[in-house]
């Protein structure tokens, strides 16, 4: 059951470049930055309003991000809805036969996440995303 | 990619006798090797605890090479004790020098050494390789390869009781002034693996993480880079050491005459640290950390995960909220259909504006709504997106307070943005940011009636 937009992912070929616009100029707070090795990217969570806007930076090669920062340079990459049971429409979603990224859940910045594959939403990227109790913006 | 172990850290001491009985105590365990290094000068005592070893380095056991007796006395004299240098484990020191030097870094040619232990008369066998203090800001490192067996260095007998003595490194604090030069040594040029870069603006502090398989590498600067800093060398600080049990640890120290503070919450979210303190630190900053379950959930990297600088830059204008996220499809209804029975998001509105070359669908999802749009005419701008990147995320809008005065400020500062107009949805007014401005995210800045009408949303 989606709840809301969690955040938007965008994919950036230099983070410190990323954070003058989105940071500096549009003055959206950063509040949370960290490397994710398992992903091999660089990632930052702006808050806008009550939702994110996450800024993704590959830091190893041939990783999706990677990939797609190579063959489609930068861009908005992917949307997150945040649902109440990110396991129960996981489970639903295979159930139906819906293609995933992710055939299971994981963690992520965003909490307990998977990704649908884009071809199942028309070309469009969409995670679906269950906060953990603590901090994370909800 | 490297792959280094911290394979041991050198403390340099002025009176090895006292500072083996110090470590001793600290550590709740005996010396795995006390031994000599007759072509260098020096004697040592050296401790292997679970995950790396422990060498205090002291001067006397014959002349010597003054390459390494002369540069511990300079540095006892200038600094006093403390943490010497860190040693870096391969098992090739000679491929290494060569991979190193191509990275930039000023590596002395590799040298075969070997120690005696003074007791048992027992030799260990190494192949070792210095790097210039140029090329490492000023810290002392090296390469080390062991050529003898690892059990030719016995663990360190552990004489304390249950979960009081020290089992590993935890993680080594350097003291960094200049961030980016230690960045490119550790990253760039050893190849580390960077696990956290954060900023705590209220202590002005900016911190690091580099895994060296399971040892942090702790560099440790200000939230700012300050333009004194740029150029001035590092140092090596302190040391974290992992105990089972930091209550019990403490109650042992301070029974031994050993000077200590707390136990209190680490930062890290299930951790448990206390700081020992005076001369039986022999000038390491030292911390006793104790681990418990909650602090390895990959959940608490959470609040642990910070990182950056909210630097304060005046604005004509506040962004409200993110209004809504555009998705461009080469058929709607189909779309449309999709999304409904995938994701349960289903149209509330669908329009096609007069004269206009696309048609919409809103998709309301709590906070925001997903706009379907599908261009009608293979020129719109939608449609060249399409052609070039193919159908799905296309673009955002971002509620502003005020358009006008969004709009004025971003062209001040060199922002390509259209001129205002009326926006699709009612009552609405819109802009373009060009998307060359924001890392290839077409942006729309989006002002809305001001209440009670608003047509956001359900």
């Amino acid at each position: 059951m989606i709840q809301k937009i969690h955040h938007v992912g965008v994919v950036v070929r230099d983070m410190e470049q990323a954070m003058r616009f989105y940071r500096d100029t549009l003055g959206l707070p950063v509040h949370k930055l960290e490397t994710i090795q398992e992903q091999g990217v660089r990632a930052a969570l702006l808050t806008i309003g009550n939702s994110e806007i996450e800024l993704l930076e590959p830091v190893v090669p041939d990783t999706g991000v990677a990939r797609y920062l190579e063959r489609k340079g930068e861009g908005l990459h992917h949307i997150c809805f945040q649902v109440d049971d990110v396991e129960r429409d996981l489970a639903t979603l295979k159930m139906r036969g819906t293609e995933m990224i992710d055939q299971q859940t994981r963690i992520g910045l965003a909490g307990r996440i998977c990704f649908l594959h884009p071809s199942a939403m028309d070309g469009a990227l969409v995670e679906l995303c269950q906060p953990l109790d603590d901090g994370h913006t909800s | 990619m490297t792959d280094f172990t911290l394979d041991h850290v050198i403390i340099a001491v002025r009176d090895l006798d006292a500072a083996t009985a110090d470590f001793a105590a600290l550590l709740g365990r005996s010396p795995s090797w006390r031994g000599e290094h007759p072509q260098y000068g020096t004697r040592n005592t050296l401790f292997r605890i679970d995950n790396t070893y422990i060498e205090l380095l002291g001067l006397g056991g014959g002349s010597g090479d003054p390459r390494w007796s002369g540069e511990i006395a300079r540095f006892l004299d200038a600094h006093g004790e403390g943490v010497y240098a860190l040693a870096l484990g391969t098992s090739d020191v000679d491929a290494t020098a060569r991979d190193m030097r191509e990275r930039g870094l000023e590596v002395i040619n590799p040298a075969d050494g070997e120690g005696i232990d003074i007791d048992t008369g027992a030799r260990r066998e190494w192949r070792n390789a210095m790097v210039s203090l140029k090329s490492t800001n000023g810290t002392r490192l090296f390469f080390i390869q062991h050529k003898s067996p690892v059990d030719a260095l016995p663990a360190a007998p552990v004489v304390a009781g249950e979960g009081a003595h020290v089992q590993r490194m935890d993680h080594a604090v350097v003291l960094s002034a200049d961030m980016e030069a230690s960045r490119r040594l550790w990253g760039d040029a050893l190849g580390a693996r960077l696990a956290l870069d954060r900023t705590f603006p209220e202590r002005n502090t900016r911190i690091l993480f580099y895994r060296l398989r399971d040892i942090t590498i702790e560099i440790s600067g200000g939230a700012q880079q300050t333009e004194e800093g740029l150029g001035k060398p590092d140092r090596l600080w302190g040391l974290a050491w992992g105990v089972g049990n930091v209550e019990a640890t403490c109650a042992r120290l301070r029974a031994a005459g050993i000077e200590v503070s707390g136990p209190r919450r680490g930062i890290k979210p299930g951790t448990l640290v206390a700081t020992v303190k005076g001369e039986h630190a022999h000038g390491v900053a030292m911390l006793l950390i104790e681990h418990t379950p909650e602090s390895f959930k990959p959940e608490s990297r959470q609040p642990h995960g910070e990182a950056f600088d909210n630097t304060p830059q005046s604005r004509a204008f506040a962004v409200k909220a993110l209004d809504h996220v555009v998705v461009s499809t080469a058929d709607l209804d189909a779309t449309a259909a999709t999304w409904a029975s995938t994701l349960a998001l289903h149209a509330s509105e669908s329009l096609q504006p007069e004269g206009a070359h696309f048609k919409l669908a809103k998709l309301p999802a709590g906070n925001a709504f997903v706009e379907l749009i599908q261009p009608l005419t293979a020129d719109h701008r939608v449609a060249r997106t399409i052609a070039e990147r193919g159908q799905g995320m296309y673009s955002i809008s971002i509620e502003v307070d005020s358009l006008d005065a969004a709009v004025a400020d971003l062209r001040a500062k060199g922002v390509a943005v259209s001129e205002p107009e009326p926006g699709i949805w009612a009552g609405t007014r819109v802009a373009r940011i060009n998307k060359s401005a924001a890392n290839g995210v077409s942006v729309q800045l989006i002002e809305r009636p001001k209440a009670p009408l608003r047509s956001q949303g359900q």
